[in-house]
């Protein structure tokens, strides 16, 4: 709320200037965000927070500026010049629905004379950036950003019957608005009507018909008190947020309507003259008694740690107009700590219903800078999340192999989401978003990882190694349903050219061996062949963890061409996706169960075998043959040379095995070697019909 | 000496008195003098590495030879002498090998300094990824944190209304929901939303365990804001909570203090400011002095000399109330800090997006 100084001084006999003002009430709770030097002086911008209606008006600021400086707040009193004639004479008030309307009083003027408004008043409103209407409807707006009552002026000529109806308005029940707009009402808002139809939608807007114009003469003047919630969803329902509204939803004074309808008359008979007729009619279904809160040090010192004087309590809470009255029987006792105050909540301060909330008036006034910082003492050991420690290796495996961790908004666009999603999972869609690229949450992290690939293809970033660890969302019968995954994606070099090498291009064995990396973390991974259809069918592979057949990660290999082709992607990219809890589950087992293999004191020897093999025969049955041949002293086989064409007939392809020996016994014989090549190249003929040729 | 004598024993040689053992030693160590001196001076570390061998090696060397040819078979009458002599040999062999062997060392130095390589040339850069600046934020915080004995935990990102809003004193139609617009999951059974707020996990954990309580909640959070420079449809927050039957507002703010001074630097300086949350009573804006003017006041500050850090304050009574705590005994502090906020304070970042176009070049800045 803008905040105009000068405004404030009739209130309060404030001397600070508005900078100190800035700073002395923001650590109070009202947050100034900044002044502005109008002509007419100083505007402050005010953040008011919502559980402080009472401050969207200059007389609750002077409040908290009184308890600030511990000055006395003065009185509104308004002087009025009434008639003989009684306002319930002129017209009648029923309020039909008392839920959504806890109080409805009307003044009737007559004979007022519509003008512009004198230069002081438009002054005071252009400073708080209003713009000035005429001499009826300023009168009215002043009082509002004067006491925070909204109220509303209506040609009383054109209230059919001259008289007002509050209730619900009818299911369809149609009004044309102050701003133009005809809207359509439904059974659960509050209107105004006279005796045939809406003339108002309660605390939101008044109609465009009983409108205040260069002709009217006679008003009534409606000031009145509407329940909150009802004010908030009739306002969000319509989409008209009015200064009113605000107010009203937020909770208004009921027991300040009455007062500022008659500072709103005596206003507007001091700029248009007329006739005000004696009182109001005032209906009043929801008075409720002043609520009773005891305050006492006890729990002050409780909730706080640290104590405040009775006198500070005492200045604060009376300022603030809680009326602390002493009650505990050492009333003599200055400082007691069984001092206790019976204090009753002002009608302009319902969100204060309990003790706490009296602490925190009582604090926010003493001053937060007045309590002593202490660091709690710990109890118990804090932990870190569950596979904190395990993660952490991972991203560390990641990262060490080139790999750039990236962080991604999970919501996606649908139809991306689509083509990656895995078959049988619902997604989780957005019911209302704000963008068609931001409608659900991703149902695989493989979107985000492609979006991030694209966002640096198109921005001259061709080399790229990312990894991401974050969730996939989806619905499981209704419910939702968050998966941790480990994604990872690669295009362009794997290593780039320099003086000291050649460039080579990131190939399916990179991402493979990268993959087999992060797998001995596990304890391995085992690849099967095949994977979803966004995946290059040759190039696409399920990892699940080895030792354990129903332990499915995910899949991982060269996006197809198809796709890539759609989403203009002009590298091969290669991606994998692993789902995180078990991957992590793994890797603390396989740490677990990590123990230490002595070193043989004997060398190993490597022998390398040439084996002519036909296309379809796979290293791994390669490898499996040799070891299933049960050479105690066998350590490791290795794919050291592979290739195709030259010499070796078509249909067929060289592989050239390295397989390491080494006992822990004693140092290998040549007999030995010998026996277990020849074992090795019998096999390799008898399984593959391979022709061999050892070296 | 023409035939080398070492390969023969001495009875061979004709050696058989003190005087001719003397001798043919005497011999050996003029010829051992020449031939070092003659070794050493050519500067050439394979040469004498050679020459060394012949004289020590330990199968073959001269040393060896004598002593299995000339020592080993020798009668009684010499014995005594050839084993004095030889140990005499022996020391002054490792004495001079020892000298002449580091100006060898020397001479060879200054033959490695003639082959000067281009220092200036980059060297092979391994790729090395990096944590993402969130990742490395959160690291922070939490273990900040946890160095005050807060553990770490998580929650759903799909939360339900009741958890997001209600059990956190936030009815429906209450203004404080204008803050958080809300995006809602079609079909799920519970009308779940995407959290505004990481403060569910207060909720969630206070239901599950009793007093007393210290957990911080990293995340991600979702409001339906349309993006711009400092807004987008995600952030990141940490939430904090401590309950217990003595905590109060000088520990809330000697918290907040102490996680200020850590992440910010020892010089940084807190302000509480009340403020409103409908789940924290008091409550307050937690300010600390600007970074950029450092407190004298600038135009990132709008000249107040503070930013505003976080929103905190004392758990309401009125949330124990939801999790069967007894809000007459118990009394505790919370806090959601926006990560992303804050990162891009302590970096000077001044565009959100950045942190979410994962753009490799940004990504690289934060090794």
């Amino acid at each position: 709320m803008k905040v105009f100084y000068n405004w404030l001084k009739e209130f309060v006999d404030v001397t600070a200037p508005a900078a100190e003002l800035r700073a002395r009430l923001s650590l109070a709770g009202i947050s100034v965000d900044s002044i502005e030097e109008s002509v007419a002086g100083p505007v402050l911008d005010a953040e008011i927070t919502a559980n402080r209606p009472d401050c969207l008006g200059h007389y609750g600021i002077a409040r908290e500026i009184a308890a600030i400086y511990r000055l006395p707040v003065k009185p509104v009193q308004p002087k009025l010049k009434e008639s003989a004639e009684k306002a319930s004479s002129a017209t009648r008030v029923e309020i039909e629905s008392p839920d959504l309307c806890g109080r409805y009083t009307a003044r009737i003027l007559r004979g007022v004379k519509i003008g512009p408004s004198p230069g002081w008043l438009r002054e005071r409103l252009e400073a708080i950036g209003q713009k000035s209407i005429n001499n009826v409807v300023d009168a009215t707006n002043a009082v509002m950003f004067e006491l925070g009552q909204p109220q509303h002026a209506f040609d009383l000529d054109k209230l059919a019957e001259r008289r007002i109806v509050v209730r619900r308005a009818r299911a369809g029940e149609k009004i044309r608005t102050l701003d133009g707009i005809e809207r359509t009402l439904t059974k659960d808002m509050c209107v105004i009507a006279d005796a045939a139809r809406a003339v108002a939608i309660a605390g939101v807007m008044g109609g465009a018909e009983s409108e205040i114009g260069a002709g009217s003469r006679n008003i009534l003047l409606e000031s009145a008190w509407f329940e909150p919630t009802s004010i908030r969803r009739t306002s969000k329902a319509l989409g008209l947020r009015t200064e009113a509204s605000y107010r009203f939803e937020r909770g208004a004074d009921p027991e300040m309507a009455e007062l500022a309808s008659r500072r709103a008359a005596e206003l507007i008979q001091q700029l248009g003259g007329g006739e005000i007729l004696a009182g109001a009619v005032d209906k009043y279904p929801r008075r409720e008694a002043p609520r009773k809160i005891e305050f006492t040090r006890k729990e002050f010192l409780r909730v706080m740690g640290a104590d405040a004087t009775d006198r500070d309590i005492e200045e604060i809470l009376s300022a603030l107009g809680f009326h602390p009255v002493r009650t505990d029987a050492n009333r003599g006792g200055v400082g007691s700590p069984d001092a206790a105050w019976q204090c009753e909540q002002p009608s302009w301060r319902r969100d204060v219903a309990g003790e706490t909330d009296l602490i925190e008036e009582v604090a926010r006034h003493y001053g937060y800078d007045k309590f002593p910082p202490r660091l709690p003492p710990a109890k118990q050991p804090a932990h870190r999340l569950p596979h904190a420690e395990a993660e952490d290796r991972l991203r560390e495996r990641a990262i060490a192999l080139g790999y750039e961790e990236i962080v991604a908004i999970p919501l996606v666009d649908a139809r991306r989401d689509e083509r990656f999603r895995p078959e049988g999972v619902a997604p989780a869609v957005i019911g209302n978003p704000l963008a068609e690229d931001a409608s659900v949450m991703r149902s695989t992290g493989i979107v985000s990882m492609i979006g991030a690939l694209e966002w640096n293809l198109n921005h001259g970033q061709r080399n790229l190694r990312l990894f991401e660890i974050g969730r996939t969302y989806s619905l499981r019968g209704g419910e939702p349903v968050e998966t941790a995954v480990l994604t990872l994606g690669a295009t362009g070099f794997a290593r780039e050219k320099t003086v000291h090498e050649a460039a080579r291009e990131f190939e399916f064995a990179d991402l493979k061996g990268d993959l087999d990396r992060i797998g001995e973390l596990a304890g391995g991974f085992a690849w099967k062949s095949g994977g979803p259809a966004w995946l290059a069918a040759g190039h696409a592979a399920r990892l699940s963890l080895a030792g354990g057949a129903d332990r499915a990660l995910g899949a991982t290999g060269k996006l197809s061409q198809r796709v890539a082709e759609q989403l203009k992607l002009r590298q091969q990219i290669f991606l994998a996706e692993l789902a995180l809890e078990p991957l992590l589950a793994g890797m603390e087992a396989a740490r677990a169960s990590l123990r230490f293999a002595p070193l043989s004191r004997f060398p190993a020897v490597e022998r390398d075998f040439s084996v002519v093999l036909p296309d379809g025969v796979t290293f791994a049955q390669v490898a499996d043959t040799i070891r299933a041949l049960g050479i105690p002293e066998l350590r490791r086989i290795q794919a050291a040379d592979l290739f195709r064409g030259g010499q070796v007939p078509a249909g067929k392809y060289s592989l050239m095995i390295r397989v390491t020996f080494e006992s822990a016994q004693a140092t290998l014989t040549d007999a030995q070697i010998a026996e277990f090549s020849s074992r090795i190249v019998a096999a390799m003929q008898q399984r593959f019909g391979a022709a061999l040729r050892t070296s | 000496m023409a035939a080398d004598p070492t390969t023969q024993t001495l009875a061979e040689l004709g050696v058989d008195s003190p005087e001719k053992v003397a001798e043919l030693f005497g011999e050996l160590r003029r010829d051992f003098d020449h031939q070092a001196n003659v070794h050493s001076s050519l500067g050439d570390q394979e040469q004498w590495r050679l020459f060394v061998l012949a004289w020590t090696g330990r199968k073959s060397g001269v040393l060896t030879r004598i002593t299995e040819n000339w020592l080993r078979p020798a009668g009684k009458d010499i014995k005594p002498v050839v084993g004095q002599s030889l140990n005499g040999l022996k020391a002054q062999v490792e004495a001079m090998l020892t000298g002449l062997g580091a100006l060898v060392r020397d001479t060879g130095e200054s033959a490695d300094a003639r082959d000067q390589i281009d220092l200036s040339l980059p060297g092979v850069e391994r790729p090395i990824g990096t944590r993402h600046l969130i990742r490395q934020t959160f690291e922070d915080l939490e273990r900040i944190f946890l160095s005050i004995g807060f553990s770490v935990v998580e929650g759903p990102e799909i939360e339900t209304p009741y958890y997001n809003f209600e059990a956190l004193n936030i009815p429906e139609h209450h203004p404080a929901r204008d803050n958080m617009d809300t995006f809602y999951i079609e079909g799920a059974r519970g009308g779940h939303l995407l959290r505004t707020h990481t403060s569910p996990m207060q909720i969630r954990t206070m239901e599950k365990q009793p007093p007393p309580v210290r957990i911080v909640v990293p995340g991600k959070v979702y409001r339906r804001d349309n993006p711009d420079s400092t807004h987008g449809y995600m952030f990141h927050q940490i939430e904090g909570l401590a309950v217990d039957t003595d905590i109060t507002f000088c520990d809330f703010k000697g918290t907040v203090e102490y996680f200020v001074r850590e992440f910010l630097g020892p010089k940084a300086k807190t302000r509480l400011r009340p403020s409103y949350f409908p789940f924290t009573e008091p409550s307050a804006e937690v300010d600390a002095t600007c970074h950029v003017c450092g407190g004298s006041g600038c135009r990132v500050c709008k000249f107040s000399g503070w930013i505003e850090l976080f929103g905190a304050g004392m758990v309401n009574p009125a949330v124990y109330g939801f999790v069967n705590y007894d809000p007459k005994k118990l009394s505790g502090f919370a806090f959601g800090m926006g990560v992303d906020r804050l990162a891009m304070m302590k970096y000077g970042i001044s565009e959100l997006p950045l942190l979410y176009q994962n753009d490799a070049r940004f990504l690289r800045q934060f090794p």
